[in-house]
């Protein structure tokens, strides 16, 4: 048995009643219009004070799940949304359960766990209220341009069953004020999916995966809208099993870039691609990227 | 008691040219007076991108219109498949799916900077525009200006009974009503603040009509709109010249349409919440949580006339399909204006079978046309 064949909900194998899933469109009074972003989030604090303003700005609602934060991640979250002027627009929530790692650890959890990544998005989304959503991660920050294009995509989108996809950029930090872009990759994955029987996660090899219907429309954004944020100090990959997960696969190339960039620039190399960007005195680099550099940046972007 | 010097010194004029880069987008139904506002803003002295749309008859004051932004919206509706009364709630995401592509993104900037070296406060108009209005928003962004948004308002009724004239029956009105409003409810939405704007302003059209020096004085304070705040004197003699009372031509009640109950009320209660955005200071978000909910009841009644109505559109689907197995025959689809067609398609099937298939591929390649 697997999310994609359980009409009604999810029950997980280790019998978690306060944990078990109700689809969110089989709940009294079902969907509205609207899209809501998913944050699973876990140590962002850094991250999210330049993440979360667009985003709430952008979209309807909101919603960062915790899971074992150490570092103040949902005190974080909060300041950020009220500081915004937002905060009616952020749900938070928490995830207790220790959550497989990518690669290996991922393979051997059956998808109806709690421990599962597949079991962890299900939830996740089952608190979402609107009829679509955006999957979105705790380091990534939409340009300027992102942000209009998805705050009209959110309204625009109504009940069309399209995913969109989104493509993103590295942006590794070694200061708040000086970091390397890179746009060596051409990457796009799919961010916006609507909310409903054909669009719930089950398991892939590595990771999660969302399920869609044959024939299903996908749009993708232009390049240059998002960036991600990678801390040179920090440990950026401690949510794989090991570097052997993505290892061999075409599926990882994008995080077999992402280990090779991060060591290149920890050596001091400045790998093909790769943009080194010092911010003005007084402007932080993320908002140096997002609200300028990338925004004015040539276009097309030349990417990959 | 002394006056302080600077208090007798004459400030010279303002250069134009140091404005801060800003586009005015003037929105709204058809027939809602956007040529007049459009016209009285270049009046003002901000720029309609050159050349305009040739007044006709049917406007004879000239449409403030540029050419160029009217053919790349045609050619963008019809590639989205989208009317320009579409009132379809889904052919938003189909203009707006089309405007995220980046090759539009990329022709949209490079016009717009164009005439930013004429003039740094420009105005785009056109009645296609509400369809577009995120890709300006991103061309605005990549030249580093200021989109702002003036969104006409008049009353359904005149809208709708100002067209109505090519309709012979009931629901003739009640396609243009629902067409109004899926245009200005998602408008509305397409104008609410973004990071990247700079305000927006509703003005009723018979308030620019009864005193347009109110109307114009408070969009140019709204949104900082320096031609406006410095106008001279004879801009503004220009202006009085230019606008006509009279224009206002049509009039009569909403009931006069005869629509379906539940379109009426909606159309009636959006008129409603439209109007309290025109007054100052009611642009809140009361205003539109309320406008959220009519959006949200027009999209409910849409989706339940467009289950009921599943039959005619499977029997159009039929009936074109046929004609065009049987060019000719009754019930051909017709060719859109503005779709190409060939005279090859002329030549009956039997004889074009005789011409040898690399003659015909060569003619095919020789008018561009792909097979």
């Amino acid at each position: 048995m697997n999310a994609i064949r359980n009409p009604q909900g999810l029950t997980n194998l280790e019998g978690h009643t306060d944990f078990d899933i109700t689809w969110p469109w089989n709940r009294p009074g079902g969907l509205r219009a609207g899209a809501t972003a998913v944050l699973r989030v876990k140590d962002e604090a850094p991250s999210l004070p330049f993440v979360l303003p667009p985003l709430l700005r952008a979209t309807d609602h909101v919603i960062v799940v915790d899971n074992g934060s150490t570092d103040g991640t949902p005190e974080v979250a909060a300041e950020t949304a009220a500081k915004a002027g937002l905060a009616d627009k952020l749900t938070q929530a928490s995830y207790p359960f220790e959550v497989a790692r990518a690669g290996a650890e991922h393979l051997g959890q059956h998808e109806l766990s709690v421990h599962s990544l597949s079991y962890f998005y299900n939830w996740c989304f089952s608190l979402v209220q609107t009829r679509y959503s955006w999957k979105w991660d705790g380091d990534m920050v939409l340009t300027t341009e992102g942000e209009v294009s998805l705050s009209d995509l959110t309204w625009q989108i109504g009940g069309v069953q399209s995913i969109i996809r989104v493509p993103r950029h590295g942006l590794y930090l070694d200061s708040d004020s000086h970091g390397y872009l890179d746009l060596g990759l051409r990457n796009a994955e799919e961010w916006g999916y609507p909310v409903g029987p054909d669009f719930v996660f089950t398991k892939a090899f590595e990771w999660e995966i969302r399920s869609t219907p044959e024939q299903c429309r996908s749009i993708g954004l232009p390049q240059g809208l998002c960036v991600e944020l990678k801390y040179l100090d920090g440990d950026e990959f401690a949510h794989w099993t090991d570097p052997e997960s993505f290892a061999t696969s075409w599926r990882n190339r994008r995080k077999r870039r992402e280990w090779a960039v991060f060591h290149a620039l920890k050596e001091g190399q400045l790998p093909p691609g790769v943009h080194e960007i010092t911010a003005p005195d007084g402007v932080h680099i993320v908002d140096h990227v997002t609200k300028t550099w990338l925004p004015r940046a040539p276009r097309p972007l030349e990417v990959g | 008691m002394s006056a302080q010097p600077d208090a007798f010194t004459v400030p010279a004029d303002p250069d134009p040219m140091s404005y801060d880069r800003k586009v005015l987008f003037v929105a709204g139904a058809g027939r809602s007076g956007t040529s007049t506002m459009a016209g009285l803003m270049k009046i003002m002295g901000l720029h309609v991108p050159q050349p305009e749309v040739e007044p006709d008859e049917t406007n004879p004051k000239g449409f403030a219109e540029p050419a160029w932004a009217v053919e790349h919206h045609s050619r963008l509706l019809r590639e989205a498949v989208v009317q320009v009364s579409d009132s379809r709630p889904d052919a938003w995401f189909e203009t707006g799916r089309v405007s995220t592509r980046e090759p539009e993104r990329i022709r949209t900037a490079e016009w717009l900077e164009g005439h930013f070296a004429v003039n740094p406060e420009l105005v785009v108009k056109d009645p296609r525009l509400s369809w577009f209005l995120s890709l300006w928003r991103v061309a605005a962004i990549r030249c580093g200006a200021t989109p702002v948004f003036a969104t006409m308002l008049r009353p359904p009724s005149e809208v709708v009974g100002s067209k109505q004239k090519y309709y012979a029956n009931r629901l003739g009105s009640a396609h243009l009503a629902a067409s109004w409003l899926n245009m200005l409810l998602h408008t509305e939405r397409a104008t609410r603040e973004s990071v990247a704007d700079g305000g927006r302003v509703f003005i009723r059209y018979g308030d620019l009509l009864d005193d347009w020096t109110k109307a114009v004085m408070y969009t140019g304070e709204q949104l900082g709109l320096q031609h406006i705040l410095h106008a001279k004197s004879e801009r503004i003699r220009d202006a009085h010249r230019f606008v006509d009372p009279g224009l206002r031509r049509v009039s009569g009640s909403l009931d006069d349409l005869g629509l379906p109950k539940r379109l009426h009320e909606l159309v009636a209660d959006t008129w409603t919440e439209l109007n309290k955005l025109a007054d100052e200071g009611g642009d809140t978000p009361e205003v539109h949580e309320a406008l959220d909910q009519l959006r949200e009841g027009y999209v409910e009644l849409y989706e339940e006339s467009e289950a009921i109505s599943r039959s005619s559109v499977v029997a159009a689907e039929q009936k074109t399909r046929r004609g065009r197995e049987k060019p000719g025959k009754e019930g051909a689809a017709p060719v859109e204006a503005g779709e190409p067609s060939y005279a090859a398609d002329k030549v009956p099937h039997g004889l074009r079978a005789a011409i040898p298939p690399g003659v015909r591929r060569g003619l095919r390649k020789a008018v561009g046309r792909e097979r």
